[in-house]
């Protein structure tokens, strides 16, 4: 058995291990809330500009599915969106998991944001072309240097992190270009034209501004909800650590206890044994 | 050409992917674009058109004009109703 002393030791690490790790935990708490209304904001913002977008007489699923640059070489990308750091759960592993039913590297090639799901690839010696630090989500998403890579290419997917609910986050992929298609489904908004309209400085260049820009914002609105995942993931694992080092501090209180009353039964054991020694001494035998 | 109406005003909404910068009624609305700047007063035709970078100050019925610093942006006029993408 340990001493109290070396158990009282580890007990004080685990009590500073345990506080650290809540603290982690009420800043993913506050992470979780900040990106969440973000995501809302960005999403009400989506709509407003697609319900403005579909009153231009232009066919949206013809301009963006033909979108210049178009390569024909038939080749697709992939475009994983993972945490800039780790810990964050086992959610960058469970995406590249799933990434990989898709992939085959005669056909595709991968674009990676985020420095730990660049990092998770490397060590599954599975190469990409791009590496980007993932963009601040505190303010204005730049996601235009992203755009750019994938434009070229046929099919652009998208793997990113859902956030269902604090305790709940899914892996996902959705094709950019179909994504945005669909996002169109419903919309009824009067046409406006260059009979009833002022177009400055044309309509063929605003619609190229609006799809450039909605392209952009789905992008953007996947790394949010990365980000909010992967918060919701740090909020569990912080959880999870806070309760095992609430277990372990319980584990050590009572192995400390133990071995202080070990010591002392010893101790009460060398008293007697000496009692008994003088007692003997005393009778002279 | 129809006057406008001085009873008459905007409903703008302001905003950028993550901040509401304005929502509500104004009397006047500045920017510019590649043109060069502008005015909109109510009773505006619709207008559609890419902003500049620069700064778009909306004049509120009520209030002190509302400045927003932008890089990028779009506007639409249709009905009064004045709709500004900015910063996308």
């Amino acid at each position: 058995m340990r001493r109290p002393g070396v158990i009282e030791k580890d007990m004080t690490g685990i009590g500073t291990l345990k506080d650290l790790t809540s603290v982690f935990e009420s800043l993913a708490s506050t992470q979780v809330a900040k990106v969440k209304s973000k995501v809302q904001m960005s999403k009400q913002f989506f709509d407003l500009l697609w319900q403005r977008y579909t009153s231009l007489r232009v066919d949206p699923k013809r301009r963006i599915t033909e979108r210049p640059g178009v390569g024909d070489n038939g080749r697709k990308v992939l475009v994983l969106i993972s945490a800039e750091a780790g810990l964050s759960g086992d959610l960058d592993m469970r995406m590249i998991e799933s990434m990989q039913s898709e992939y085959d590297p005669a056909t595709t090639d991968i674009v990676v944001l985020g420095s730990h799901g660049a990092s998770q690839l490397s060590q599954r010696g599975i190469p990409y072309i791009k590496f980007f630090q993932l963009p601040e989500t505190d303010q204005y998403i730049d996601v235009s240097p992203v755009i750019q890579t994938v434009l070229p290419y046929e099919k652009i997917t998208v793997y990113y992190e859902e956030y269902l609910s604090l305790g709940q986050q899914e892996v996902r992929s959705i094709n950019l270009v179909t994504h945005i298609q669909q996002m169109s489904e419903g919309a009824n908004e009067d046409v406006m034209t260059d009979n009833d309209t002022i177009f400055e400085p044309s309509l063929d260049e605003i619609a190229d501004e609006m799809e450039a820009s909605m392209m952009s914002l789905a992008l953007s609105q996947t790394i949010l909800q990365s980000g909010l995942a992967q918060a919701a993931s740090r909020f569990n694992a912080m959880t999870v650590a806070e309760d095992r080092a609430g277990e372990l501090l319980g584990e050590y209180k009572l192995e400390f206890h133990r071995s202080k009353r070990a010591e002392s039964d010893r101790r009460l054991r060398e008293v007697l044994v000496g009692i008994k020694k003088k007692r003997r001494e005393r009778s002279g035998t | 050409m129809p006057k406008s109406d001085l009873t008459e005003r905007l409903n703008v909404v302001a905003r950028s992917p993550f901040e509401l910068y304005f929502e509500g009624e104004a009397t006047a609305l500045s920017a510019t674009n590649r043109i060069g700047d502008f005015d909109i007063l109510p009773g505006h035709a619709d207008f559609f058109s890419m902003l500049e970078p620069g700064e778009i100050i909306v004049t509120p019925t009520e209030g002190e004009p509302v400045k927003i610093d932008t890089k990028s942006g779009i506007i639409t006029v249709r009905d009064n109703q004045v709709l500004l993408f900015v910063n996308m």
